[in-house]
């Protein structure tokens, strides 16, 4: 087998492999890749930063255990970002793993912020049917969540004083791995026209930005390197940043790996044709 | 022994979630049954919580304590009419789940205008940009000052850019008529192009994304169990030297299996 043919027939495990390696080394590795702040990044932080303490905020953690890497980091860094502005939000989720997979991150920051649930935040859990759920959510809040995870009545709780109608939330955050966005822009927030802004994760930022660029929403934090890069914003060095760098070195042996394969590929058929088409 | 089970519960989770994850990931040397274990375990997992969850959160405060502790006897009748779905097993009965399927498609129906309103009406506007230059001025429409701001020469080159792609790709789904004017034909296949490049965008984006969920796994394995298991400081080292020789044996196998089927590839 000549070497323009091995290279267009490597084994997948040996990709496999390397790419392992590719992710794991550099967790060992003391370096730190510059972080520039995306102008959707920059924005859905300047939401937040203008948001006063005790305003509402509305996050809605529609994601499950199988989108952790993105949905997680990025819920950990705008959690920080409310409880460092004193925002009183609320959970809620339209996935069934969302509430409980988030209240561990808000329950661990909790601690640091001294963070009250009842008082300064409140899980909702889990809703079915998101459309008929929100269309009703807009028009009686508490009368539509009723109750919270722990089954007590939301509108007897000091967290939500004032909040009667959807016109009384200050911010609709929405950490997603899917379209459910969509749902809050035709049901909440483009109807009621309040303040929304979006993290989804990579596969999806292609088409959140159509609704960035018209302005149905404010802001945007898009993916893992959205996360890194609030997370700069906010001064703090978590994981992320360690992510970002693992990130950067799969990105170029995938990069490699697609250039050498095109470049085998491209020469192997004009030795093809040199020898007059016979392969 | 429950007591033991529920002092060391951490490090179980942690050791459990491990075996998970390497019992998934062994799918990537080649189909096995210890990756179908984990698999239906973990589809089975994610249902039953899903029911759990339909149940308590949803079911049980909003369906069942209003009917059975508040005395709204009248509720019984959502659950009649839900059950209706339950038809659709049945091929003799199977004309009761339309009438609720048709419900559904009726309310489903009336609420896309709303959505369809909501979500593109407000992009129709924001497609038209301006691709002149100008300085941030104010103009006043009956009595009411709106405050335009400044384009740059880069901003207005951007928006031209766009407002191109939007006609392009516009004029490739000109179905009706035969694309025979150069122009259109010309402008038809450019916006297929840009579209193949968004395509590409997506899944350079989908790429991207599914190795933050790889990247993840292996901040678990290295950190939150390496620690849990081998201590702090030498915890995550451990588990790259056990990574490390799962490699090399995978790798083994891969080439060996290569050499005496030299034809098997990507």
């Amino acid at each position: 087998m000549n070497i323009l043919r091995l290279l267009q027939t490597v084994d997948r495990r040996v990709i496999y492999v390397l790419l392992m390696l590719s992710v794991t080394i550099p967790f060992f590795l003391p370096i730190r890749l510059p972080m520039k702040v995306s102008p959707a990044t920059q924005a859905f932080y300047n939401a937040v930063e203008e948001l006063k303490p005790g305003d509402f905020v509305l996050l809605s953690v529609d994601w499950e255990a199988g989108t952790r890497g993105e949905n997680g980091p990025q819920t950990e860094a705008v959690v920080t970002h409310l409880m460092r502005k004193k925002c009183r939000f609320a959970m809620l989720s339209f996935q069934p793993q969302g509430p409980k997979i988030s209240q561990l991150i808000v329950d661990r920051l909790a601690k640091e912020y001294g963070y009250r649930d009842g008082i300064d935040w409140v899980n909702w859990g889990y809703r079915v049917d998101a459309k008929n759920y929100l269309k009703g959510f807009v028009q009686d809040v508490p009368g539509v969540i009723k109750t919270t995870t722990k089954g007590e009545p939301v509108a007897n709780l000091e967290v939500m004083k004032g909040i009667k109608t959807a016109k009384d939330i200050n911010l609709i955050i929405n950490v997603t791995p899917s379209n459910i966005y969509a749902t809050y822009i035709q049901f909440v927030a483009g109807a009621k026209k309040i303040p929304m802004v979006v993290a989804p994760t990579s596969v999806i930022v292609p088409e959140v930005f159509n609704y960035l660029d018209s302005k149905q929403i404010v802001g945007m934090m898009p993916g893992l390197p959205g996360a890194g890069e609030y997370e700069s914003l906010l001064g703090t060095n978590t994981k992320v940043t360690r992510f970002a760098n693992s990130a950067s070195f799969a990105h170029l042996l995938i990069i490699f790996f697609i250039i050498l394969g095109n470049i085998a590929m491209v020469m192997e058929r004009r030795q093809r044709a040199q020898s007059g088409g016979n392969a | 022994m429950t007591e033991l089970l529920v002092k060391n519960a951490n490090v179980i989770l942690l050791w459990v979630g491990a075996i998970c994850t390497l019992g998934l990931y062994s799918v990537l040397y080649k189909e096995n049954r210890l990756y179908r274990i984990f698999e239906h375990l973990f589809l089975g997992l994610a249902t039953g919580y899903l029911v759990a969850q339909t149940w308590t959160d949803v079911l049980l405060p909003k369906w069942w304590k209003p009917m059975w502790d508040e005395g709204r006897w009248y509720f019984i009748f959502i659950g009649v009419f839900g059950s209706f779905y339950y038809f659709i097993f049945s091929q003799k009965h199977s004309w009761i789940s339309r009438i609720i399927i048709g419900f559904f498609l009726g309310v489903a129906s009336g609420q896309a205008f709303q959505a369809y309103a909501n979500d593109y009406w407000p992009q129709i506007p924001s497609s038209f940009k301006p691709v002149i230059p100008h300085p941030e001025t104010q103009i006043t429409v009956a009595g009411k000052v709106t405050k335009i701001a400044e384009l740059t020469t880069a901003g207005a080159i951007n928006n031209l850019i766009f407002m191109v792609i939007v006609f392009c790709v516009m004029m490739y789904f000109f179905f009706s008529f035969e694309q025979k004017n150069p122009v259109i034909k010309n402008s038809a296949k450019l916006g297929r192009w840009m579209m193949m490049f968004t395509f590409g965008a997506i899944f350079g984006a989908t790429i991207m994304a599914r190795l933050a969920l790889l990247i993840d796994r292996i901040d678990y394995l290295l950190n939150e169990f390496g620690t849990a298991a081998f201590g702090q400081g030498s915890g995550a080292t451990t588990v790259f030297g056990i990574l490390l020789v799962l490699m090399a044996i995978v790798l083994y196998l891969a080439l060996k299996k290569d050499k005496e089927s030299p034809d098997e590839g990507v």
